[in-house]
């Protein structure tokens, strides 16, 4: 078996062929987010050149470096061992790219994103990337670099070097050094990783399980995809790590469908790493015996939460239960078992390799670290980045992010999934650190940021995260079934039309009771609610009082018509509805509000002639009254976290 | 009963799971590969290789949004459900869709043709609002598209 050291050697030699390559080494990013704009197509017409062509290069695949608005990326290494990043080669253009930097040498370019080693004039580095600044790369370091389905690669970045070293370790010298890293789970609950696997070592029965929960369910979050895609081995190394700390012999896991090419990396990356001897029974001649098994989900949001994907995992539906007791007494199979997030197990090879003063080193006291966090919805730059903790909001969503689109003011920002909450504008000058997030009754989560400008309606907002919510409830607990149900059936009253102002109440109402749900799911599910009645009330008074969308979002309070002075120009429009409800008359349009949808379609091909309206007559509302009062006290939150 | 022969190549396909392993996901996912869906008729087997009841296999495969029970349709729109879709008016594209298919979410039409799917988000943000046409994405999408789309659906056309 060979040691630690030797496969260090070996995987240095395969890496510095790619590294300091012979001749020019073309690395494609192929991973979801590239695949959806051709990076596939771009692959296979980098290799159909370079074979017609016969040029001198050799070609490989890379996971995602976070730049997803410049997809599809390309990389070129040159002997010399200056590497460039080229953004948005799409396949038309990569004849121009290859022409210009392999045939002539020519390394700059339009196309050219930055430098990510050496320098090239007129291509500034990486670093100083308006979407790199502030970053600090710890998890990510060599996502985009290295090739993911090569262990050689990761090895020569320094996989399975912390483990190597957490071998000669006693199980409670790892639970200290964990500990004093202060590492909490990034899943979202935000509990020190250290004292959960004290847990589970303390627990007596047998076999224990270790579970990396990889079933990134909230929509608008994907940073541990990027990672599972970009750099897999370290996730497997934090498993392991993890089974040695708390005598865990079994992990699992468990990957959302979503994420095929997930699937399949990480299916790769055990199989390899087991054909190293860094997994399987008696890891590095250390005598430590570690098994992985990918099981791979289907579609259910509930089985992000722990004990539903315990369930989901032992041959059953996904539904979680009520805790206690905690997976780590009772969890798979009624066995020991822990369950850590993908970010979590990808944090501990960091710590085992650097030890746990270099880890506090980013970070604050009580937040060491970083964090990845995934930006889209209304900005300028969609993409992944890691920053330490307590970077403040503001920069990362506006500098890096490029902020909203021209002409758009901020309305809210929604961090942390569906079950996350909804902040009000002012929440920008929060910085990322759970507790000022908690603060305005929201979570950090998991790390999706999204952002909403002002063409966003607060009420359709919280529509759509309750029928989420609704959509997702396993339907164990009536509290949570019905509750979602029923909070989603009076939002869309009110967006048709039909609020009442007693609807606050009812919301209010099933905001106090939702907390008492089973589980997570359902105790979280009123969250965007909650924090829109407080910060966001006058939207819901005019949706009720004054029957009108203040956005123009909610169909049942916007009417589409033609403008009368131009009611000829609206041709364009009348050949797109999908109902025929635009009527010609004589050369003029008008819309036949019978057969209208009000999606919109028309107003975008005839934009000059079509406009938006209220649908409801304004009713004659003196003044506004007194901000009606919830019906119930709210409880205390719920036990058992 | 299924056919004899269908009925060797469910047991091919099951062979490599065991019973308490948590192998009743790899086993459905392997049939809905082989089939394109999970036939009905091969419940009893999964549920006699993992040493479970038919009811609760058959309570699992239901839960899941991801596995289905009927021929998939020749041609899947899936429909991107999240919320950075749903701000760029992916709402709309789904109302679209529905509209001039004639056809609900999770619907197909009467000759299994065209079948609207609802998806879920994987994070190709960049690309909202989109729809995935027989796995490949469609972003950007303004409503007109969707509307183009659409009837180029619907008057036979089928690489869009």
């Amino acid at each position: 078996m060979a040691s630690y050291a030797e496969l260090r050697k070996a995987a240095d030699a395969a890496w510095a062929a790619v590294d300091r390559p012979q001749r020019p080494y073309i690395a494609v990013s192929i991973a979801t987010c590239g695949n959806a704009w051709g990076a596939e197509q771009t692959l296979a017409r980098v290799r159909a050149v370079v074979q017609a062509r016969g040029l001198e290069c050799d070609v490989g695949v890379t996971g995602c470096n976070g730049l997803c608005f410049v997809e599809p990326l390309l990389s070129v290494t040159w002997p010399d061992g200056v590497r460039v990043q080229y953004g948005k080669v799409e396949p038309e253009r990569v004849e121009a790219l290859l022409e210009r930097a392999i045939v002539r040498g020519e390394r700059g370019g339009e196309l050219a994103v930055g430098t990510l080693r050496g320098s090239v004039a007129g291509v500034a580095p990486i670093e100083q990337h308006v979407f790199w600044r502030g970053q600090v790369r710890q998890l990510m370091a060599v996502c985009g670099i290295i090739d993911p389905e090569n262990i050689d690669h990761a090895i020569a970045a320094g996989a399975y070097q912390g483990m190597a070293r957490a071998l000669a370790l006693s199980q409670d010298e790892l639970i200290k050094l964990i500990l004093d890293s202060g590492l909490w789970g990034r899943g979202g609950a935000a509990f020190p990783a250290g004292r959960k696997w004290d847990f589970l070592k303390v627990a007596r029965r047998t076999p224990k399980y270790i579970v990396c929960n990889a079933d990134e369910g909230d929509p608008g979050a994907f940073v541990n995809r990027n990672l599972m895609e970009g750099d897999p081995h370290p996730i497997l190394e934090g498993m392991i790590t993890a089974g040695q700390a708390t005598g865990a012999e079994i992990g699992y896991i468990y990957i959302r469908d979503e994420y095929p090419l997930c699937v399949a990396r990480v299916q790769q990356a055990v199989e390899q790493a087991r054909a190293y001897g860094l997994l399987g029974e008696n890891i590095l001649g250390s005598g430590l015996n570690f098994e992985i098994r990918v099981v791979r989900g289907a579609g259910s949001y509930v089985c992000g939460e722990e004990t539903g994907l315990i369930s989901s995992i032992q041959d059953s539906r996904g539904m979680p239960r009520i805790k206690p007791p905690f997976p780590a007494n009772a969890g798979l199979w009624g066995l020991p078992t822990n369950v850590n997030n993908v970010e979590t197990l990808a944090n501990v090879p960091l710590i085992t390799r650097n030890g746990a003063d270099w880890y506090r080193q980013q970070g604050t006291e009580r937040n060491p670290g970083t964090k990845m966090f995934s930006l889209s919805g209304d900005i300028a730059r969609v993409g992944v980045l890691e920053v330490p903790f307590a970077t403040p909001m503001k920069s990362v969503l506006y500098e890096n992010g490029g902020g909203l689109p021209a002409g758009h003011a901020l309305k809210a920002i929604q961090p942390g999934g569906p079950l996350g909450g909804i902040l009000p504008a002012e929440g920008i000058n929060l910085v990322l650190e759970p507790e000022p997030f908690r603060a305005f009754g929201v979570l950090m989560g998991s790390g999706g940021l999204i952002l909403c400008d002002d063409t966003t309606c607060i009420v359709d907002l919280c529509q759509y995260f309750s029928w989420f919510a609704e959509d997702e409830s396993c339907g164990r607990c009536t509290t949570c079934h019905g509750g979602t149900q029923r909070m989603t059936e009076i939002l869309r009253r009110i967006q048709d039309g039909g609020g009442r102002m007693g609807d606050i109440n009812l919301l209010h109402l099933i905001v106090d009771t939702l907390r008492w749900s089973n589980c997570v799911h359902g105790q979280a599910a009123p969250t965007c609610v909650q924090n829109c009645l407080k910060n966001f009330m006058d939207e819901f008074l005019i949706h009720i009082q004054e029957r009108r969308c203040p956005a123009q979002v909610c169909r049942g309070l916007i009417r589409y018509e033609v403008i009368p002075e131009r009611d000829t120009e609206a041709a364009a429009g009348a050949a797109i509805c999908p109902t025929n409800a635009i009527k010609e008359s004589s050369g003029h349009y008008a819309i036949d509000q019978g057969l209208c949808i009000k999606c919109g379609a028309c107003k975008e091909r005839s934009p000059r002639a079509i406009r938006v309206v209220d649908a409801m007559p304004r009713p004659r509302v003196s003044a506004l009254p007194e901000q009606p009062l919830p019906l119930v006290a709210a409880p205390a939150p719920a036990a058992g976290h | 009963m299924p056919d004899y022969k269908v009925l060797l190549r469910y047991r091919e396909l099951l062979a490599p799971f065991e019973a308490d392993q948590g192998d009743l996901l790899a086993a459905l996912h392997a049939l809905q590969h082989a089939f394109g869906y999970v036939p009905p008729d091969a419940i009893p087997e999964v549920a006699k290789k993992l040493r479970m009841n038919a009811s609760a296999v058959f309570g699992a495969l239901s839960f899941y949004s991801e596995f289905r029970t009927t021929p998939p349709p020749q041609n899947q729109i899936m429909w991107c459900s999240g919320p950075a879709c749903r701000l760029k008016g992916g709402d709309n594209i789904r109302l679209v869709f529905e509209t001039v298919l004639g056809i609900g979410m999770e619907g197909e039409t009467p000759d299994n043709e065209i079948g609207l799917h609802l998806g879920q988000c994987n994070g190709t943000c960049e690309a909202a609002p989109q729809i995935w046409y027989n796995g490949a994405v469609r972003g950007r999408l303004q409503v007109a598209d969707a509307v183009e789309l659409a009837r180029r659906l619907k008057a036979g056309e089928r690489d869009l």
